[in-house]
């Protein structure tokens, strides 16, 4: 009953969204004059989702930069938790925001480790399925003066976020034995595919690397990696190869220059991208983005909510600054983000400001105001 | 949650009007899927004939790829401009450019163009340069078409009011067959002296051509359909694209359509060009007509063709030609590969950077008059260009919001 419920109530919502979904427009004057008065320039609405933890710390961090750059980019921020959900707002209010405006920038969401309700989707989950916002992306990168085991990473991963072992589907059918169901479709499978070759192509990468268990789960996996191999006959000039997923955390840890652009389903794009991350500096530093076919929603790469920080300013707020910096150049924002992106190095480069998690003493204040010096020696 | 989700629904009857019950399953899709389908997303959606496997589209947060093929001549510096334009006002559009060298006889980089087209599912092209003479070598222009099959091919001519010319107010399109006819590339020597060429017309390509003049004359709100043939002397081949035309042509009704015959309408076109409206003809005579249209109303530097197959899209100047010897010397005219780009937007659903684009095209040619030599100007082609950015920056300045 709860299953049919949740379906009808997942058919009504879409029926409602129609309505307000509309095409938007990404515009901007490049060479925006900053002294002219603002009414006339060309604002960009951006829906703003704090999450749980450490996260409204962060955002605003990212918000104070954006005031002192003076970027004319507009919040519409939305408190949106599943473990307040009385003040929560509700999920059509977000989805419809981020689809009327066409990108979010968003927080972490925590989520109960099991379920009270009998509520199998989790917040991040409704959200991500309400969007359609299949591709997950996390771009792992080295960064400046931040000490690490490994130099020089560089590499995409690409997660199929909607389907898989995310699929929602549990139950116990005999006390004492449960069920889940992964669930991999050949539409899906090809959508991401085609979308991490894409993205190699557009970023100018070399190389796809199809990330899988077929050795085991020769249906499921198995489709999943034809499906790759299928579009990547449209791809001539990118090479690509298959790893499987054990073997592929085994080389991360021990050579991940190998890496270059990477491609998954659900469950393994979530493993990688958090042994990725560790590998560069942690959860502060790696951003991430999600897209469905028209809007993106860009957050951290590995999505932790740092409980045991919150309140003490001592949260590493690069990773949302990166984030915001991809958004600007997303919604055609290029000067700004390059303009943010130099100031996060220069501040990473002279490595004075650096919060606990980079060996330093300094507060999450302390470090977005070096941020916010630096941009105005540009 | 449900009961309150259900009072929403309830509460917009309008809702189930305004969807299209032909469209309703694909907006369901997600509520991420816009309530208008662009013509992208149409054609993704409704493959018609030639089942192909669909790739997915490369659709991704509101960005589409896009295949840029800059040809040779004036190809690349025009291409520039294009990018320049895009970037100014922020269209959604990534570009991926394949460059395809003009001296290398095998067809390696054709072929990459072609699967890139194929996965991007639109094109904006210049014109390719085929250096090769040699017989086994086909025009790389025509490979592409055949092997993405793009049976129609549309132009729009319409008179820009601000360059000088005989006759004013023209406005007429031409949809032409644009893979067989006499571009069937068959040709032999039988006996020593005797070459023979073939022309292949099929009863299927020509349905698919005459069905889409009636839908895009239906669609544009147009009168008329004129089909164009010799039949008078090919009475086969022709015969058959006029007697297709016409079997269409009763099941649009509201729509008139008539013939004539090719060197007639030569002779019309240059005397008396309003008569006429949508016009139909096959390969080779499109090829002319369009060339004579654009002859009329001030050159090959203005318009824009369009090629459309059932999955994919290639859009280009509309004249087709390469503009080798002006290359490089700041005097091309812009203004048609601007308008293949606008026409890409349009098919892409963006439609408020198309206008933009386009009121600024018409400002600068119509009213500020800053123009090439090739259509009575003196401006060289960054100062049309500058012109544009210059009047788009005006257009968006006064308004507040483009939402």
């Amino acid at each position: 009953m709860s299953l049919l419920n949740r379906n009808v109530c997942r058919a009504l919502m879409q029926g409602s969204y129609l309505v307000h979904a509309h095409k938007g427009v990404h515009t901007t004057a490049v060479k925006a004059d900053k002294n002219q008065s603002s009414s006339t320039e060309g604002r960009i609405k951006c829906t703003l989702i704090p999450g749980d933890g450490v996260g409204p710390e962060l955002v605003y961090s990212v918000q104070e930069v954006f005031k002192a750059a003076n970027i004319p980019v507009d919040f519409e921020s939305f408190f949106f938790s599943e473990v307040n959900p009385t003040l929560s707002a509700p999920l059509e209010d977000v989805v419809n925001s981020i689809a009327r405006n066409k990108c979010c920038i968003k927080g972490i969401l925590a989520t109960p480790d099991f379920s009270h309700t009998g509520e199998l989707q989790t917040l991040n989950m409704k959200l991500r399925n309400a969007l359609d916002l299949y591709a997950n992306v996390v771009h792992v990168k080295s960064l400046p003066n931040v000490k690490c085991r490994h130099h020089d990473v560089d590499c995409i991963i690409i997660r199929e976020q909607t389907e898989g072992e995310y699929s929602a589907l549990e139950h116990e059918s005999v006390p004492g034995v449960v069920e889940c169901l992964k669930i991999i479709t050949a539409a899906k499978s090809e959508r991401i595919a085609k979308f991490a070759f894409d993205y190699a192509i557009k970023m100018g990468r070399k190389k796809v690397t199809s990330v899988h268990k077929a050795n085991i789960m020769k249906l499921g996996d198995g489709l999943f990696l034809r499906s790759c191999e299928e579009i990547s006959k449209l791809y001539p000039r990118l090479q690509f190869e298959k790893m499987i997923v054990d073997n592929a955390s085994m080389q991360f840890v021990s050579n991940p220059n190998q890496f270059d652009v990477v491609v998954t389903p659900n469950l393994y794009g979530n493993i990688v991208d958090n042994l990725a991350s560790g590998l560069v500096g942690g959860a502060g530093v790696v951003a991430g983005a999600s897209y469905s076919a028209e809007c993106a929603v860009f957050e951290q790469g590995a999505r932790h909510i740092f409980s045991g920080a919150v309140g003490k300013n001592i949260a590493n707020p690069t990773a949302m600054l990166l984030c915001s910096a991809n958004l600007l150049a997303h919604i055609n924002l290029h000067p700004y983000s390059k303009m943010l992106k130099n100031a996060i190095n220069k501040v990473l480069t002279d490595g004075k400001v650096r919060t606990k998690d980079l060996g330093g003493q300094s507060t999450t204040k302390d470090f977005t105001n070096a941020v916010i010096h630096c941009l105005h020696d540009h | 949650m449900a009961a309150r989700l259900l009072s929403r629904f309830s509460a917009r009857p309008e809702l189930r009007i305004v969807v299209k019950p032909e469209l309703r399953g694909v907006v369901n899709f997600s509520a991420a899927a816009p309530a208008t389908l662009s013509d992208f997303d149409v054609q993704h959606k409704t493959p018609v004939v030639r089942k192909q496997h669909l790739v997915p589209k490369a659709h991704y947060g509101g960005r589409h790829a896009v295949t840029m093929l800059q040809g040779g001549g004036i190809g690349p510096e025009c291409m520039g401009y294009v990018r320049d334009i895009f970037k100014y006002i922020g269209a959604p559009i990534d570009f991926e450019i394949v460059h395809i060298d003009p001296n290398v006889d095998n067809d390696e980089d054709v072929k990459y163009a072609i699967t890139t087209i194929k996965r991007n599912g639109v094109c904006l092209k210049g014109n390719i340069e085929t250096k090769s003479e040699a017989a086994y070598v086909t025009s790389r222009n025509v490979a592409l078409r055949n092997e993405l099959d793009m049976y129609a091919y549309v132009m729009h001519c319409k008179s820009f009011p601000g360059v000088d010319t005989r006759h004013r107010d023209i406005d007429i399109h031409i949809v032409r067959q644009n893979t067989e006819g006499e571009y069937a590339m068959l040709e032999h020597e039988s006996v020593h002296g005797v070459i023979e060429s073939m022309k292949v017309v099929t009863a299927s390509n020509s349905e698919r051509v005459a069905r889409f003049a009636f839908e895009f004359a239906k669609k544009h709100g147009r009168k008329k359909v004129t089909t164009i043939h010799k039949a008078n002397i090919m009475k086969l081949s022709d015969g058959l694209f006029l007697e297709t035309s016409k079997r269409i042509a009763k099941e649009y009704p509201d729509i008139e359509h008539n013939d004539m015959i090719i060197d007639n309408c030569c002779m019309q076109l240059v005397a008396k060009p309003h008569q006429f409206d949508v016009m139909l003809m096959t390969n080779l005579y499109g090829s002319i007509v369009s060339n004579l249209v654009c002859g009329l109303m001030g050159g090959a530097g203005l318009h824009s063709g369009r090629n459309y197959g059932d999955h994919y899209a290639v859009f280009e100047p509309g004249t087709r030609n390469t503009g080798t010897a002006i290359a490089g010397k700041n005097i091309a005219n812009p203004i048609a590969m601007i308008n293949a780009s606008v026409d890409m937007l349009e098919h892409l659903g963006h439609h408020f950077h198309a206008d933009l684009i386009r009121k600024s095209v018409d400002k600068t040619i119509n009213v500020d008059k800053i123009m090439t030599p090739d259509i009575g100007g003196t401006a060289s082609s960054t100062d049309v260009v500058k012109a544009i950015i210059d009047n788009i920056d005006l257009y968006m300045k006064n308004k507040v919001s483009f939402h």
